[in-house]
């Protein structure tokens, strides 16, 4: 056992092992779209109840926000054109020690990935991901943050508007090839600490896959799905990446009310119908959608 | 004969002579589906490995693993560093040629730690640069090897390194020189996890001057010893492929057609004589494994 390991009250009679937590992960900093068509992008943000709120300074890059909820939109072409299908490429995860996180784990097989920083601009580490996605690790999340150095607060706008009917980052969806739940499970594993969750345990009304959860506190947790393809008689290559993202309410059929209101539209069909348990959006721009789900924070 | 008989075999690019477009050509003429490549047969092209890789798809076929000796395990501090940087570049070519199969030679480097957990350590690794381009890591005891220089050795640190996409590469020339009695070799093949034996390696054996010389299935003299190998490997339920890795001077001084037809005389005669496959039928389709399970 090590020293990171939780272990709960009461160790003196019986040891409860909670998981080991060895980056000091605290939760998701921001997610990352990456797009041609950033104004699109951004209209279906702001339908979800997200605000702009700073621009980077010296990329075509936004900053949308709601409650404690960041997404980033790049529209910023490193080499190759960008797709006009918006794409998850990046998720941001808080730890405790950002250098440390990553050469951890570096040490442990995690491709690093090189920055291209601008002057003043901060330098912040990632690993390569599933596809072309990458890990950044943030740790400037308390005394100030990332968006305080790279950013340009855009003039006139509440810089934390508050989250649309307690909106709060639940997780995030990732398609993966056959037979590759284990890979994947050993990969969040390894290298963040996740867990697999017995097949019993769910959330939402989209059950399939294997769930991995972070070791976060309770109050900033968030889980990876794992989705293989559907079970079919061909043996094809399929494409991996993060598909979608996952976001939590104490109450969803409020929450769908408030976001119908704005105009979002929900999937409604024999296999995927909006219940207590999660509802699941159309899907914008051939690729953007977001999953409700009933999670209840402290 | 029918070439559909062939398509668990694969042709390893060393056994033949003189540029990557003659093996390829060489090759596929030959019937085979598939072909085992290594780095030099990539880095020596003359237009480059974009050139290579570009030749290796247009040729159809399929590339089952990229041989990668690269010393990598065991070590410690800038060799390890030095050695990670290449094998980072070995899964690169192996991706860029959309393998999904790393073989991995044991390290011929006596370790530079006395850490009894570096070698398995650096397996974890690799394995784990691995995942996120889909590709399997195949490591492969041998007489050449430092600290590794068995199949069972090396099952034995792809049992500790313990991750999913880690397995073994069995070369059946270490089987057939150790010349192990029929029921000791299917105990210890009883030991394999046949779902983790991502490949292997066929070659017949010639003894010349004392010294054992790696020759085709069939031009050798250890047909029935094969054939042992073979069936016991099927009858413990390995599916994977069987790569055809024999490789000499006299090979190396015949055109690559006919050492390519020579293959193929091998391919057909495990395929159709000793594992008896059926010929499938055309336009046959790949059941995924756990339909078929």
């Amino acid at each position: 056992m090590t020293a990171a390991t939780l272990i709960t009250p009461g160790s003196d009679r019986e040891q409860i092992v909670e998981g080991d937590n060895p980056l000091g992960l605290e939760g998701i900093e921001f997610i990352e779209y990456a797009t041609a068509k950033p104004q699109a992008l951004g209209q279906v943000l702001e339908t979800m109840g997200f605000k702009p709120v700073a621009r980077h300074r010296s990329r075509e890059v936004l900053l949308y926000r709601q409650g404690g909820l960041n997404i980033i939109v790049n529209a910023h072409a490193k080499g190759s054109p960008l797709s006009d299908k918006p794409l998850i490429s990046a998720m941001a995860l808080r730890v405790r020690d950002a250098a440390t996180a990553y050469r951890r784990a570096l040490d442990r097989g995690a491709w690093g990935v090189p920055t291209h920083v601008e002057v003043m601009e901060l330098n912040i580490p990632a690993i390569h991901g599933v596809g072309t996605s990458r890990i950044y690790f943030v740790d400037r999340h308390q005394q100030f943050s990332i968006y305080d150095v790279d950013f340009t607060p855009i003039p006139g706008v509440d810089q934390h508007p508050p989250a649309t009917a307690g909106l709060h980052f639940f997780g995030i969806v990732q398609y993966i090839g056959n037979d590759r739940s284990e890979d994947w499970t050993e990969f969040y594993r390894e290298l963040l600490g996740f867990q697999p969750l017995p097949p019993e345990q769910r959330f939402g009304i989209l059950p399939k896959g294997c769930i991995l959860r972070s070791p976060c506190p309770s109050a900033s947790r968030f889980y990876i799905q794992l989705i293989e393809p559907e079970a079919g008689v061909l043996d094809v290559e399929d494409d991996e990446g993060l598909h979608r993202m996952g976001l939590g309410s104490a109450d969803v059929l409020a929450t769908v009310a408030e976001l119908s209101r704005r105009g979002v539209e929900f999937v409604s069909s024999i296999s995927v119908q909006t219940s207590e348990r999660g509802a699941l959006s159309k899907t914008w721009l051939g690729s953007v959608s977001f999953e409700i789900v009933h999670d209840v924070r402290g | 004969m029918n070439s559909a008989n062939m398509n668990d075999f694969s042709m390893d690019s060393r056994s033949l002579a003189g540029a990557l477009s003659a093996k390829l050509k060489a090759v596929r003429e030959a019937g085979f589906s598939q072909i085992t490549l290594c780095a030099e047969d990539l880095v020596g092209h003359p237009d480059g490995v974009d050139a290579a890789v570009a030749s290796v798809q247009a040729s159809g076929l399929a590339v089952t693993g990229f041989q990668a000796t690269c010393d990598f395990e065991g070590q410690s501090g800038p060799l390890h560093a030095f050695k990670l940087d290449l094998a980072q570049a070995m899964l690169c070519l192996c991706q860029a040629l959309r393998c999904p199969l790393l073989v991995l030679p044991a390290s011929r480097l006596p370790s530079d730690t006395d850490d009894a957990h570096a070698v398995v350590r650096g397996l974890r690794q690799l394995a784990m640069l691995a995942i996120p381009l889909n590709i399997k890591i195949a490591y492969q005891g041998w007489a050449g090897g430092a600290r590794v220089q068995t199949y069972l050795q090396a099952w034995d640190r792809v049992c500790d390194a313990d991750m999913p996409n880690l397995g073994l590469s069995l070369d059946g020339q270490e089987v057939l020189a150790a010349n192990t009695p029929q029921d000791d070799l299917l105990a210890d093949l009883e030991m394999l996890d046949p779902d983790r034996i991502f490949l292997v390696q066929l070659t017949d054996l010639l003894t010349h001057a004392g010294q054992p010389l790696r020759v085709l299935p069939g031009d050798g003299a250890h047909h029935e010893a094969l054939a042992v190998l073979v069936t016991s490997l099927h009858g413990l339920g390995y599916r994977g492929s069987y790569n055809l890795a024999a490789f000499n001077a006299d090979y190396a001084a015949m055109p690559a057609q006919h050492v390519a037809q020579r293959a193929r005389g091998s391919a057909l005669w495990l395929g159709q004589d000793v594992l008896q496959r059926s010929v499938p039928l055309p336009n046959q389709i790949r059941l995924r494994r756990s339909l078929t399970v």
